[in-house]
Formats: C-alpha cells, sequence, structure tokens
C-alpha cells in the first residue's frame, strides 16, 4: 500500500482490478505472516536470553496496540487521543474474568473481545460523528473516564493499586501461559495474527473505502457510502486490537494497572506511530520496536531519558518531518526511479 | 563512465547506520560473565513529580552499601547496586526488575516503588523466585493479605494501617483533653488517602467515642490550587482536623490554608508533616501542627539516629526522608540475614530474614524486627508530635505503644478477612 494507491480516484480503482491485486498479495501477505512467525518462534532456539523475549512479547503488546491506531490515525484520518482506554479495557477485561470467574483462557480472551466490541461500539456511535479536535478530545474524555472508573471502583478493580494477587493462567490445549516460552510464542501468534488481520482489513475494498473517507469524507458520503458506518466499524475493529494488545501486556505483568488506561499511553501511541510513519502499514511496528528499544538503552543510562527522547521526537518532527518508514520508503522510491531512468 | 551518485543516503552509509542499530539492540543481551561481586537491582522512581522518593532511596542505599563493602560486603562478595528508573509506571517497573535479573545478572531486588509499582515487581518476584524486599510503599494489603503472601519477598517499609492506629490514639487523647468532637478530614483522593482517612477515623472514634467527622474533603493528588477545600473546611468549624496529603500536596496546602488563618481556628493533624521534605519546604510553618514521625533525626531521640541523619546530610547535603531510613534498614537487614545464613543464596538468606532482629537506629528500642507470620517490618519508632517553625521542628515526639499497635492490627486484619 503506498500513498499512490490511496490517492488515486475511486473510478480508476475497478473492482476487478482490486480483485486480482489483492488476491495475489493476500497469498503473499500470509506467506510474510507465516514466515515471520517462524523466524520469531525460532529465535528461543538461538538466544538463550530471557529479556530478549520480554522485549518481543513488549513488542507484540504495544504493536498491535500502536498498528491498531494507525487504522484510525493513518489509514481513516480520525486522530483519536482515547486509544488507550481499550489497551486498559483489555488487561482489566482479561485480568478480572481470570481472577474472578476461573474460565479457560480462550474463554477469557473472547469474552473480553466481546466486551471491548460492545464498549467501543457505544463510545464510537457518540465520538466518529464528531470531526478531527472533537473527536479527539472526546476519545480523549472516554479514556479519562474509564481511567477515573478504574481508580474509584476500588471493590472491582483495586483502584490505584491495581488488580493484585497475579492473574492466574492455568494452561489450556498444552499451552501454559505462566511458562516464560509460551507466553512468548502466544504473544507472538497474536502480534502476527492481528498484524494479518489488520493488513487485510487495510488493503480489503473496506479498506479503500476508509482512505476515501480520510481523503474526502464528503465526496465519500456523495457515491453512497455510509461515512458514519464505516467509522464506527473501523473504530470497533481498531479497539479489538488494541484490547488484544492489553492482554498481552496483561500477561506479561501479572495484572492490570490503570496506567494502562491512562492518557499517557494513548500518547505513547501516537508517539510510535509518529516515529514509525503512517502511511506504510508496517509504519507503527518498526515504531515499536524503536521507541521500545530506545526506552530500554536509555533508561539503562540515565535517569534524563526525557531529554533524550525529547531530542529523537525532536529530530523525527522537525529534521525528517515524517516516520522513519515513510523517509525509508521515499529513499527507496526515489532511488528505485532514478536507477530505472538510467537503464 | 562517470558514476552518479544517488540523492540520500549512501548503500555503505546505510549499512553502516544497520550495523550499528543491530549493536545496539544486541548489547543489553550479550551475556555477561559472573563476577565475584553480587549485584543487587532496584527499579525506583527517578524522574517525574515523585523522583525525590527515587533519589532519596537510592542515596540511603549507597550510603549503607559503603558500609557493608568497607567491611567485606555480603559473606565477602561485594556489593554492587543496579538502579533504574521506572518512571512510575507499573509495567515499567516489572520490566525494569525482569531486565535487572535477567539480564543485568541481579541475585536480589530491593523494589523502590510506590503504590501500583510495587505490586508490579512483586508480581516479577513470585514469577522468578528472586529475594526481593519492598523499601518504600506502604500499602498495608502488600504484605497483609494472604493472597500476596511469598516466602521470597519481605517488606522493610512503615505502614498506613500502623501509622493509624498511633494517630487515632494520639488524636483521641488530645481530643478528650481539649474537648475536640467535630472533626473534618482532607485527604488525596486515591487508596492510600481514602483507606488512611478510614482508618484513622475508625481508631479515633475508637478511642474517643463521642467524636463525630463533620466534614470530609477529597482533593486530586498533585492538586495545585486547595482554596475551595480550605474555605469548605473553615465553613464548616471543625475543631479538629486530620489530613494525609503529603510532599508538594501538603506543602501547597498549608502555604494556602496560612492565607485563612486556619491554623490558628483548630488542631490541625497531618500524618505525614514531620518529614523533612515538607517540614523545610513550607515558606511559614505554622507552630503547634500535629504529625506522625516520617523521618526526623531527634525521634528515636538516640545518638545513633542523629549521627546516621548527621551523616547522611553532609554526604548529599540535603535532609534524609522517610524513604531513607527505610531503604537504609533494609541493606542492614540485608547485611545481618547473610551473615546468619553465611551465604548469598536468595533462599537461604530469605529464611534467615524471616523473624530477624537487628540493632537498627530507627528502632523503637533500637532494634527492629522482620516478622515472620508477614514478612513485614516491626518495632521501628513510630510516634506523634508538635512543630515548631525551626529546627529541630518536632521537639517531643511521643512515641506509639507497639503492644496497641500489635492488638489493633490483629483485629484489623480479622475485620478484612485477612486471617
Amino acid at each position: 500500500m503506498t500513498e499512490l494507491q490511496a490517492e488515486r480516484t475511486p473510478e480508476t480503482l475497478s473492482a476487478p482490478r482490486i480483485e486480482t491485486r489483492s488476491f495475489r498479495s493476500r497469498y503473499l501477505d500470509v506467506l510474510i505472516a507465516l514466515v515471520a512467525f517462524a523466524v520469531l518462534a525460532a529465535l528461543p532456539l538461538f538466544f538463550g536470553s530471557k529479556a530478549l523475549l520480554d522485549f518481543v512479547i513488549r513488542c507484540s503488546a504495544f504493536g498491535l496496540f500502536a498498528t491498531s491506531l494507525n487504522l484510525l490515525v493513518g489509514y481513516t484520518g480520525m486522530i483519536s487521543f482515547g486509544h488507550g482506554m481499550f489497551f486498559g479495557l483489555g488487561a482489566y477485561g482479561f485480568g478480572l474474568l481470570m481472577q474472578r470467574t476461573g474460565v479457560p483462557i480462550p474463554v477469557a480472551f473472547v469474552a473480553t473481545l466481546l466486551i471491548t466490541a460492545v464498549v467501543a461500539a457505544i463510545i464510537g456511535a457518540i465520538c466518529v460523528r464528531l470531526k478531527e479536535i472533537y473527536f479527539a478530545f472526546v476519545t480523549l474524555a472516554f479514556q479519562m473516564l474509564i481511567h477515573s472508573t478504574i481508580l474509584t471502583w476500588t471493590s472491582l478493580t483495586g483502584g490505584d493499586q491495581g488488580l493484585r494477587g497475579g492473574i492466574p493462567r492455568p494452561a489450556f490445549l498444552g499451552i501454559d501461559l505462566a511458562n516464560h516460552v509460551h507466553l512468548y510464542i502466544t504473544s507472538c501468534a497474536l502480534l502476527v495474527l492481528g498484524l494479518l488481520l489488520m493488513r487485510q482489513i487495510a488493503q480489503s475494498p473496506f479498506g479503500y473505502t476508509l482512505r476515501m473517507i480520510r481523503d474526502n469524507a464528503r465526496r465519500a458520503s456523495f457515491i453512497g457510502i455510509d461515512v458514519w458506518r464505516a467509522k464506527l466499524t473501523v473504530f470497533v475493529l481498531a479497539a479489538l486490537f488494541a484490547s488484544t494488545g492489553g492482554m498481552v501486556m496483561a500477561m506479561f505483568v501479572s495484572g492490570a494497572y490503570p496506567e494502562f488506561a491512562y492518557w499517557t499511553i494513548s500518547g505513547e501511541g501516537i508517539f510510535i506511530n509518529m516515529l514509525g510513519g503512517v502511511t506504510t502499514f508496517l509504519g507503527p511496528m518498526v515504531g515499536t520496536v524503536l521507541l521500545l528499544n530506545l526506552n530500554d538503552t536509555v533508561t539503562r543510562f540515565t535517569e534524563y531519558h526525557g531529554i533524550v527522547l525529547g531530542v529523537v521526537i525532536l529530530f523525527f518532527a522537525i529534521g525528517l518531518r515524517k516516520g522513519l518508514m515513510d523517509y525509508v520508503l521515499e529513499w527507496y522510491t526515489q532511488r528505485r526511479d532514478g536507477s530505472g531512468e538510467r537503464g | 563512465m562517470k558514476r552518479t551518485r544517488q540523492p540520500g543516503i549512501s548503500r555503505r552509509a546505510t549499512l553502516a547506520l544497520m550495523g550499528a542499530g543491530a549493536v545496539t539492540i544486541a548489547a543489553p543481551w550479550v551475556a555477561r560473565a559472573q563476577a565475584k561481586t553480587i549485584k543487587i537491582g532496584m527499579p525506583t522512581i527517578l524522574s517525574g513529580r515523585v523522583a525525590q522518593l527515587g533519589t532519596s532511596s537510592r542515596n540511603a542505599v549507597l550510603l549503607e552499601v559503603e558500609k557493608v563493602n568497607a567491611v567485606g560486603g555480603l559473606a565477602g562478595r561485594q556489593i554492587e547496586m543496579v538502579i533504574r528508573d521506572s518512571k512510575g509506571q507499573p509495567q515499567e517497573a516489572a520490566r525494569v526488575a525482569r531486565e535487572l535479573v535477567n539480564t543485568d545478572g541481579c541475585e536480589m531486588l530491593f523494589d523502590g516503588e510506590a503504590s501500583s509499582g510495587s505490586f508490579a515487581v512483586h508480581e516479577v518476584a513470585r514469577d522468578l523466585g528472586v529475594l526481593c524486599i519492598h523499601t518504600c510503599s506502604e500499602a498495608s494489603s502488600l504484605t497483609a493479605d494472604p493472597k500476596q503472601h511469598i516466602p521470597n519477598a519481605f517488606r522493610c517499609v512503615r505502614q498506613g494501617i500502623h501509622d493509624s492506629i498511633v494517630g487515632g490514639s494520639y488524636a483521641a487523647a488530645i481530643a478528650k483533653a481539649k474537648g475536640l468532637k467535630k472533626w473534618a478530614t482532607c485527604s488525596p483522593d486515591y487508596a492510600y488517602g481514602r483507606d488512611t482517612t478510614g482508618e484513622f477515623a475508625l481508631y479515633l472514634k475508637r478511642f474517643a467515642p463521642d467524636v463525630e467527622i463533620i466534614s470530609e474533603s477529597w482533593p486530586k493528588l498533585f492538586q495545585p490550587d486547595y482554596t475551595e477545600v480550605v474555605t469548605k473546611i473553615l465553613q464548616a468549624k471543625p475543631q479538629g482536623l486530620y489530613t494525609c496529603l503529603w510532599g508538594g500536596d501538603l506543602t501547597s496546602y498549608i502555604d494556602q490554608a496560612n492565607i485563612y488563618a486556619l491554623f490558628t481556628q483548630m488542631e490541625v493533624f497531618a500524618v505525614n508533616m514531620a518529614d523533612y521534605t515538607a517540614l523545610t519546604v513550607v515558606k511559614n510553618l505554622p507552630k503547634g501542627i500535629h504529625s506522625g514521625n516520617r523521618y526526623i533525626k531527634t525521634f528515636p531521640k538516640t545518638p545513633e539516629n542523629a549521627a546516621w541523619g548527621d551523616a547522611y546530610r553532609t554526604k548529599y547535603n540535603e535532609y534524609p526522608t522517610n524513604w531513607s531510613w527505610q531503604n537504609a534498614t533494609a541493606v542492614m537487614l540485608l547485611a545481618e540475614a547473610v551473615k546468619k545464613a553465611n551465604s548469598t543464596d536468595g533462599k537461604k538468606v530469605a529464611e534467615a530474614l524471616r523473624g530477624l532482629t537487628i540493632k537498627c537506629p530507627f528502632g523503637a528500642d533500637g532494634t527492629v524486627t522482620m516478622r515472620a507470620e508477614d514478612n513485614t517490618l516491626v518495632g521501628y519508632a513510630i510516634g506523634w508530635g508538635t512543630t515548631i517553625p525551626q529546627e529541630p521542628y518536632v521537639p517531643e515526639v511521643k512515641a506509639g505503644d507497639w503492644k496497641t499497635i500489635f492488638e489493633l492490627e490483629a483485629e484489623w486484619k480479622k475485620s478484612k478477612g485477612y486471617t
């Protein structure tokens, strides 16, 4: 996917061409996903480092979250400042179900997704009518509402001390998530599957509808697209992936804390998107790896990490004026076109 | 043919950049050789609004570690502290704690986290089975709740419930003597504020049954303006006021309440006042505020405590905090436990720590104990006194009675379903 495709008028994107194109690329996507999963799953065989596995688990959580945010920001042009609420909701929903009901993990997983879908549909129905800054602020308001609810509903959520006592992780189908390697493989599987699904959404006709809404919502509406419904659908879908990210994080820390639903998590998501770039599908994933690695490296050496991260933001915002993957893509296109002219 | 130079970064530069990136990413995971030194990891809060928690904890730990190392270290191994910032985020605290153990090879953890972060580190200790001493979290449930209990985690911190029992009985005695029947409370709106205030009110009423709480205010944590809270309290006209505001919140509150002359109109009980971080920052410290001891070098009134406070101040050119004495005590306890176990093996040290009593400048009777039943610190100096605007700030502190604390704490645990 490139901006070039996105900028084409709907008339030129005739249906059969998309079909054949997406049919072929879908197989390619599945293949890439399988290879990526195989590589990730093989890592523990070659590296004994638990920290590396921890790093990938965290990348899974934040990668799912940031990429789902990109479905809203990059593809639909909806800048949500409250996306973190679904991250928190996933963590709390999953944690509470496991602690209180003792259901098997897959049941808790699906139930959490259902809860998230319902909450996202309600919040989305109110928010997606609004445009730009109003949308951003109302999503932020809902995030703060959920955060405050978590803080004050102490009997259920444990208030500001979070869900304590650990999240029980009984084994299912031979998978024991209390085992570090099992948790790692499961996180990788969720990440790869999540990315693959999001990629399919982005490349489907629905994905192109979203791009059209981003570029000119009024035009989309004139050619018969129900803009509100499309926006609501992507809002709910993105929430589901963010919630999955939250569940991975809850399993990693064996708890859920109000900070997961705080606005700073949404801010981190936006920052990751800025860092990685929003015009390529993998931009947010690259941003996640960059930010987490930067964070881990810098905090290892200094407590003045704020300054370092600030400088990096400035470099991307003022220096490159785009995310890393946007820059790489542009550079690659330039190079390819350049060699084409020469040849 | 002349080679055309492509715009942008050259292939060589790209390769170099990728190489540098790979090295950066791989560096932390390169296994490091086990040294003779023993590494102790410490995730804590070194940035943001409560950075003083981390910095004063770090100072105290390093001060004590220096002493232990000077006499041979832990069972012949020199201690190396690896102290890292968690930014006060629980997921970062968990990550840093895991990294310290898994990558940096730390064999033990000091958990310098507050509130939710400490529970996150507790889960890491549960998962990795590494010896962990909590040194900052005052949340009682961390050790009182049997669901939290793990054999390898200890808490070397004062506790909200202990403070409330001592504060309640002290306030009740004054309420009876001065006839203070109408009380107001003003505490930060989060778990610590609500729990501590509730427990204080419970014990105040227990010791002085005719006391009545006529007004409650719950300002937000880190709220900058307290005008409406102050006026609300003044309108209610209570005779006594309890607050568990702390740090910058407490000092802003006092500065703003001073404008309304609040402190001349009622007896004020601020459990967190007697900490140098608050005492030295307030512009006009009113005389006669009742406060619990956080850390003050005049209580316990022993030469050891005074010497420790002075040594800290000389070395760091600032006053120690409540977090400082707790962290210092953790190092002292650990050193004694290793001596007793004659080993640095986490399990053996944990066994030695359980029920261990050591000589300590911060003990009520010159000793503190790591209580075996719930792995938590008891016997530390705890008391209440009134402030004066200059050093020594709280000249006389009335010590709390540990026998009463134990009795009421056991009752409280039962009421919470912990025993």
